[in-house]
């Protein structure tokens, strides 16, 4: 889980241009979105391509999105419970 | 004091057919022209799209141009709502007048680009395709294809860019830089913006429902539509005869987003009160709102606020007709004045389709009925495009 | 509503291939020989927070910075309308996402490219950052799109519509693209001119300023592949309504490349349409882009200002520089079918 954690928050960090953020800057339970990191909706639909990509996930609606994104705690635990690769 | 702004013609293509009485049966009939995709070679084929039922080659034999010629869908489509315009207004010949082109697109030549991509880039055999791809270049075909235009300019605002093209025609004649103009846009369906739209994931699996409580996206159409505007001493000189007025225009900025719109739709109610205004008209005196009613979950809550914050207790009839067209993006401003100028010419309400259940957040519903309370003397058209940019025009009777 | 006195270019700032964000082009300007140069950006880091611009791409950043700065320089915080002129948008990510699309197929591709690649993104991304809910609007038309901006301003301040605009000039270029457009001939192989990137954001306003840079006369256009005589038309009418007469014309600045297909039409059309002038340029300094017409404007408009022409901006090379400077005309051709006239004069007249 702490290896999945690390490489999810590098893959953020690359896939939303998060220059000057360091894995370590992102706490594992922050908020990825309004405070926090302070994503937006189209951080989001970034986000649920990059599940897709790297993780074989497929998200039909954005709203799922909104539960899975709470942080990169629940991100990395919905990834590994439903990774297709 | 601005001058009074006259519609002498107007074409249109859309997914409901080639021309005005095309169009106007469809809407009479509540025919929708969304359908399977049939034209355009992609890989979404459970998306329900629009599409204007020509080929090119169609389109281009219908117009006379030459097999090898390089062109683009775009300005075909745009080619055919320009000719059965000016030939409305009757103004196809050399008139002696100071006739502009103003067109509103945004993918421009981009169906052959996305097309000869790897061609431009790997070789050198498509090159004629590279020239074609810009907005202007779009323009300069249709603007060519006549041989009767002294100023030719184009607008891209994305969704808004016909009414922009509109707004700015009655500018141009407002200020004397025009005697006339042909004002519109047009936008073919391309595989970029298709999955444009797809990577915003907000587009319906399903034919659209706006302002329907479960709406689930807007389905993409293509089209082109422009109208012959005048000033009323050219009409006079020449003896031609007003189908109506462009009797109010604005243009906003909602400031907000890049993609959404602002929770209370605060450009777009700035847009109709200002419109409201130019045309020097009260809430009450509109008798149809052709809304902008993409069927995307943001659109038609903010537009539904916003109408509801612009007019107050007098919300006329509402519809939205991206049901039958899809959304025509840069075209979709021309596609529906000139459906709001048949329902003025015509008096009838175009009808929301696929609508059944209402908005809890808003206090109104689309029509569904084609009979106005009232006879119509006033309607207003919205087209809001990504950015916030945000304009409504208002068409009246003579 | 009343006619105001005068139209006025409160301030303008750019970032081009030039030193950015400063008129050292005026005494010091950089010389390419390469064919494809690319705008020296500045460093955006102390401008913008890093969540704020991460992601924007060049023609965005270019724009938002240039936009902020110029709404600075000349007081109009919340102008009350922008217009941008842009002939290609915003290229880079229309590329980025074309690319992804021929060579990827249709699953698997992101929004940020897209959104970002429509035209009005500039215009509405300086709306944005201004809070400026007013008129908006965005012209992509070739050679002319920041002619068709500027005069949808000059028309809106001459009725009283508004009172202050911010204007822009914005075309960036892509390696790729330079390639695809040398393939047209609009861009040509060295030696014959180079491709140049252009950010300039102008401000202008009913009401002089004591910084305001000149006076804006006036902006025609005109449409002339079938008509020979349209630039002559098009001329006559913007000196007319500028109630300017032709022998007040100090200086053409023209947008001679050294494209020959391009400077061929100048040198057919200038000696008829305007007799013994002297001819300027800044394509030699700036590059081509379809924007380009904004910088020879902005150019023009620092000569006026000093009132200095530099010797360098003379086509005539003999000629040394020029003290005092009356009225600049500035004329634009692509491919002799549009043409285009800004008429600048100094503040004072």
């Amino acid at each position: 889980m702490e290896k999945l954690i690390l490489q999810l928050k590098q893959e953020i960090i690359k896939v939303l241009n998060l220059e000057e953020v360091a894995p370590a800057d992102i706490a594992d339970d922050a908020p990825l979105f309004g405070e926090g990191l302070g994503l937006d909706s189209i951080d989001a639909l970034e986000l649920i391509v990059l599940m897709e990509k790297i993780y074989g996930i497929k998200l039909k609606d954005p709203a799922q999105g909104r539960e899975i994104f709470k942080s990169i705690r629940v991100m990395a635990e919905y990834i590994h419970a439903n990774r297709a690769k | 004091m601005p001058k009074e702004i006259f519609v002498t013609g107007c074409g249109i293509v859309s997914a409901l057919g080639a021309g005005k009485e095309a169009t106007l049966t469809a809407l009479r009939e509540r025919r929708t022209g969304i359908a399977p995709v049939r034209y355009l070679k992609t890989a979404h084929t459970e998306l329900p799209v629009g599409e204007v039922k020509m080929s090119n080659e169609e389109m281009m034999r219908a117009l006379r141009i030459p097999e090898a010629a390089a062109t683009t869908r775009t300005s075909l489509m745009g080619m055919l709502a320009a000719r059965e315009a000016l030939d409305h207004a009757q103004l196809r010949n050399k008139s002696g007048l100071r006739t502009a082109l103003i067109s509103g697109t945004t993918v421009g030549g981009m169906d052959k680009s996305e097309q000869y991509y790897l061609d431009f880039l790997e070789n050198d055999t498509k090159n004629a395709y590279i020239a074609t791809h810009d907005c202007g270049a779009c323009t300069e075909m249709i603007a060519d294809y006549f041989g009767v235009f002294s100023a030719v300019q184009t607008i891209s605002t994305a969704c808004s860019s016909a009414a922009n093209a509109i707004m700015l025609g009655a500018m141009l004649i407002d200020s004397g830089r025009a005697d006339a103009v042909v004002a519109g846009g047009c936008e073919c369906i391309t595989k970029f913006h298709l999955n444009g739209f797809n990577t915003l994931m907000i587009l319906d699996r399903n034919l659209c429902k706006p302002f329907d409580a479960h709406r689930a996206g807007l389905n993409l159409g293509e089209g082109a539509a422009f109208l012959v505007l005048e000033a009323e001493d050219t009409l006079r000189r020449r003896s031609a005869a007003p189908l109506c007025r462009l009797a109010g225009y604005a243009n906003t900025c909602d400031a907000y987003h890049q993609t959404a719109s602002s929770p209370n739709g605060e450009g777009a109610c700035l847009a109709m009160q200002a419109a409201l205004r130019t045309a020097n008209l009260r809430p009450k005196d509109v008798g149809y709102i052709n809304a902008h009613g993409t069927g995307t979950e943001n659109n038609d809550l903010c537009e539904g606020r916003a109408i509801q914050r612009a007019f107050g207790r007098c919300i006329p009839p509402v519809s939205s007709t991206k049901s039958f067209t899809g959304h025509t993006t840069s075209a979709a401003g021309g596609v529906e004045a000139v459906i709001s100028l048949l329902a003025l010419r015509h008096g009838f309400i175009p009808a929301s389709l696929n609508f059944a259940n209402p908005m809890p957040e808003l206090a109104f519903t689309p029509a569904t009925t084609d009979q106005p309370p009232t006879p119509l003397r006033h309607v207003l058209s919205n087209s809001f495009g990504f950015g916030g940019n945000e304009t409504s025009l208002i068409f009246s009777t003579i | 509503m009343s006619t105001p006195n005068g139209i006025y270019l409160l301030a303008a700032k750019q970032i081009s291939v030039q030193p950015p964000l400063t008129d050292e082009w005026m005494d010091a300007p950089i010389r390419y020989r390469e064919p494809y140069v690319q705008a020296i950006d500045p460093d955006y880091k102390r401008y913008f927070a890093p969540n704020v611009a991460r992601r924007l791409g060049k023609i965005l950043k270019r724009a938002m910075l240039t936009a902020r700065l110029v709404r600075e320089a000349s007081g109009v915080d919340n102008p009350d309308a922008i217009i941008t002129g842009t002939g290609l948008g915003c290229i880079e990510s229309t590329e980025a996402f074309l690319n992804a699309l021929a060579r990827g197929g249709e699953e698997l591709l992101t929004p940020t490219h897209f959104m970002q690649s429509t035209h009005n993104t500039i215009s509405s991304l300086i709306a944005i950052d201004a809070g400026c809910k007013g008129y908006n609007s965005t012209y992509a038309h070739k050679g002319i799109s920041l002619e068709c901006a500027l005069a949808d301003a000059f028309t809106q301040l001459e009725c009283s519509r508004i009172q202050t605009a911010l204007v822009g000039a914005h075309d960036e270029m892509t390696p790729t693209y330079f390639t695809l457009l040398k393939r047209t001939g609009y861009l040509g192989h060295a030696p014959g001119g180079f491709s140049g990137e252009v950010a300039l954001s102008m401000m202008l306003a009913a009401t002089r300023s004591k910084n305001a840079l000149c006076r804006l006369r006036g902006v025609e256009m005109a449409y002339g592949p079938a008509n020979s005589d349209a630039p002559r038309q098009a001329l006559t009418r913007l000196l007319q309504r500028a109630r300017c007469s032709p022998n007040e014309i100090d200086a053409v600045m023209t947008g001679l490349s050294g494209l020959p297909a391009n400077d061929q039409v100048y040198a057919r059309i200038c000696p008829e349409l305007l007799p013994n002038k002297n001819l300027l340029r800044y394509k030699h300094l700036f590059g081509e882009a379809y924007t380009a017409p904004g910088l020879g404007m902005y150019a023009a408009a620092v000569c006026l200002y000093r009132q200095r022409i530099p010797a360098h901006l003379f086509v005539d090379h003999k000629r040394g520089e020029q003290r005092g400077v009356g009225h600049i005309l500035c004329y634009n051709q692509l491919e002799e079918k549009n043409h285009a006239f800004i008429l600048l004069s100094p503040c004072g007249k």
